[in-house]
């Protein structure tokens, strides 16, 4: 079984305390305790509209919860924006809504921390920089490009993902979190993506792997937390329950 | 056949990297064929003239080139423009001078511009309807302001008119006519200037995001909103400048100034290459789609065509031009 609360507290890099979101009358979150180790990759399991999405965007600042604590690195923090997660390291992965299909890679990559060439007052991008270090960056983690200047749109799902998973690492996220990062892909592809993943924590990343499929987690999974209608069912490290279990917790088939 | 189908998709996957290759070709057809078929097309006041008027209204496309691409439009900019205009003759009439006048009439309507993206951020109704609206409330207060009368500026000389929108001597006097004047120099500046914005800033590159995939351009940390009203504002801004240019030339205005403007704007923007639904386009085509409209008109012109027909030729090459811009796009 897993630690205990304040061990838990302790030993988390990022770790959400009794967390409760209330939408007017309806209860989205109810007391959920949650969290991710460096160096672990994390699945938040739960059915749509279980509350996973709430209990994220409640992290990354875009929710205040009603009540609960966040701590970051054993320190209680509040994260206001999504402005705020990024600059204490959260950096969310979302599908889909990634990056911006008309646009180059590099242009993604850096978008809202593009690199400028000062002249005199005025600042301008310098592409040439970008380019470089895009493909640079991407290659260094095992994504390989044809060119920086290609649009996204012209690429694979699987190729979308990795992108957006590499700007995360590149930008220097100390936890990851990836919403169904897998669950429009080919199985090859899923493939790789999971690969990039183990690679993010083997850089000692902490990484949060929201799906509702629990397939898709299982094989990167270190441990599992399930939420079902808002509430947290429970916490499971690797091997302690099967597939078929969690699958079971998730939906209800069986009480905890 | 295989051969020849990779080869058109790889041509249509590599052409789709420019969005101003349909309205260039489009141009230069219609040029070739205004060459030929129109008489006096190709001469200096000809070319003049579509230059000197294709200027102002290529201000304002600049405006709404880039708002487009952030993915939102201002039907307002013809009401806007009538306004710029009122302000700048009603008090110079009113014997403010010139200097403080003019700032009066870009202050107010760079504000104006301000207003349009402060409703549509914080009502986030499209801006269709929005700028629909405010397009008919301008007007309003133009109208109401105005009355049925011209505002003409009867003083003496203003020097810095001259500037603004005179004679470019150096042109007219190279070709010997009276064609070209220096708002055409104002237009190229601000055009460089508005280029380098788009494509070489910070700013720009959010445009894209933000018309792209505003919740994407969000996750990052562009603030959509800041972007959206600051394209709201240009545009009042280029509005404000091409009133003040327009009227260094003419000295009057009167209620219905600017009155269709904004359907140029967007069917320059559109012929140029500019998506609709924003997110890609270059400023350049959207310029080129405004010369391309104005050889439209100059030329039908010259070949003796009633005046209804160039409406009818805009259609057509509007439609045409998004179904071949399209057909490029999603080459992607």
């Amino acid at each position: 079984m897993v630690e205990n609360k304040i061990e838990q507290r302790r030993n988390s890099l990022v770790w959400m305390e009794n967390i409760s979101k209330k939408f007017g009358t309806i209860t989205a979150l109810q007391g959920v305790n949650f969290g991710v180790k460096k160096g672990e990759v994390r699945a938040l399991v739960g059915d749509n509209g279980a509350g996973k999405s709430t209990l994220i965007k409640v992290l990354m600042g875009v929710h205040k919860p009603t009540t609960g604590q966040i701590y970051f690195n054993g320190n209680p923090v509040s994260i206001n924006s999504p402005k705020e997660a990024r600059e204490i390291g959260i950096e969310a992965v979302y599908q889909d809504l990634a990056l911006v299909n008309l646009m180059s890679i590099s242009r993604n990559f850096f978008l809202g921390r593009e690199m400028e060439k000062k002249v005199g007052p005025m600042g301008f991008l310098d592409i040439k920089a970008m380019d470089t270090i895009c493909r640079k960056s991407l290659h260094e983690i095992g994504i390989e490009i044809r060119s920086a200047a290609e649009r996204v749109g012209s690429l694979s799902g699987g190729e979308r993902q990795s992108i957006a998973i590499g700007r995360g690492v590149y930008f220097g996220a100390k936890v990851l979190i990836l919403d169904e990062p897998t669950s429009a892909l080919s199985v090859a592809e899923t493939r790789k993506v999971l690969s990039y993943i183990e690679n993010a924590r083997e850089r000692q990343l902490a990484v949060i792997f929201i799906t509702h499929n629990v397939h898709h987690v299982y094989m990167v999974a270190d441990s599992y937390t399930i939420i079902r209608q808002g509430r947290c069912v429970g916490t499971y490290l690797k091997g302690e329950l099967s597939e078929d279990d969690i699958a079971d917790l998730i939906t209800g088939d069986r009480e905890e | 056949m295989g051969i020849i189908a990779d080869k058109i998709a790889i041509t249509r996957h590599r052409l789709s990297y420019f969005p101003e290759v349909v309205v260039l070709i489009s141009f230069s057809l219609l040029f070739l064929f205004f060459s030929f078929f129109a008489p006096h097309f190709l001469t200096a006041l000809s070319i003049g003239n579509i230059l000197t008027f294709g200027s102002i209204t290529g201000i304002i496309v600049i405006g709404v080139g880039i708002l487009m691409i952030s993915g939102e439009f201002d039907l307002s900019v013809g009401s806007n423009f009538a306004l710029s205009s009122y302000v700048l003759a009603l008090s110079i009439n009113g014997g403010i001078p010139v200097i403080p006048a003019i700032f009066m009439a870009i202050i107010v309507s760079t504000f104006l511009g301000f207003v349009n993206g402060w409703i549509v951020t914080r009502t986030s109704i499209p801006s269709f309807i929005a700028t629909l609206g405010t397009m008919l409330a301008y007007r309003g207060i133009v109208r109401a302001v105005g009355g049925g009368n011209f505002a003409s500026y009867k003083g003496e000389d203003i020097p810095l008119f001259k500037i603004l929108n005179g004679d470019f001597i150096l042109l007219n006097s190279w070709f010997q006519v009276q064609a070209f004047r220096t708002s055409m120099i104002w237009f190229a500046l601000l055009a460089v200037i508005f280029i380098i914005i788009l494509m070489r800033t910070r700013f720009g590159n959010w445009v894209f995001a933000v018309g792209g995939l505003s919740a994407a351009a969000r996750a990052q940390g562009v603030n959509v909103n800041y972007v959206k009203v600051m394209c709201f504002t240009i545009t009042g801004f280029l509005v404000a400048i091409a009133s003040v240019l327009q009227f260094s030339h003419r000295l009057s205005v009167d209620p219905l100034r600017g009155d269709g403007i904004e359907m140029i704007a967007v069917a320059a923007s559109a012929i140029g290459g500019i998506r609709l639904t924003g997110g890609f386009g270059t400023i350049t085509g959207a310029i080129l789609g405004v010369f391309l409209l104005q050889m439209l008109d100059q030329g039908l012109v010259l070949m003796g065509i009633p005046i209804q027909v160039f409406q009818a030729c805009i259609g057509l090459i509007i439609i045409i031009s998004v179904i071949s811009n399209t057909y490029l796009g999603r080459s992607s």
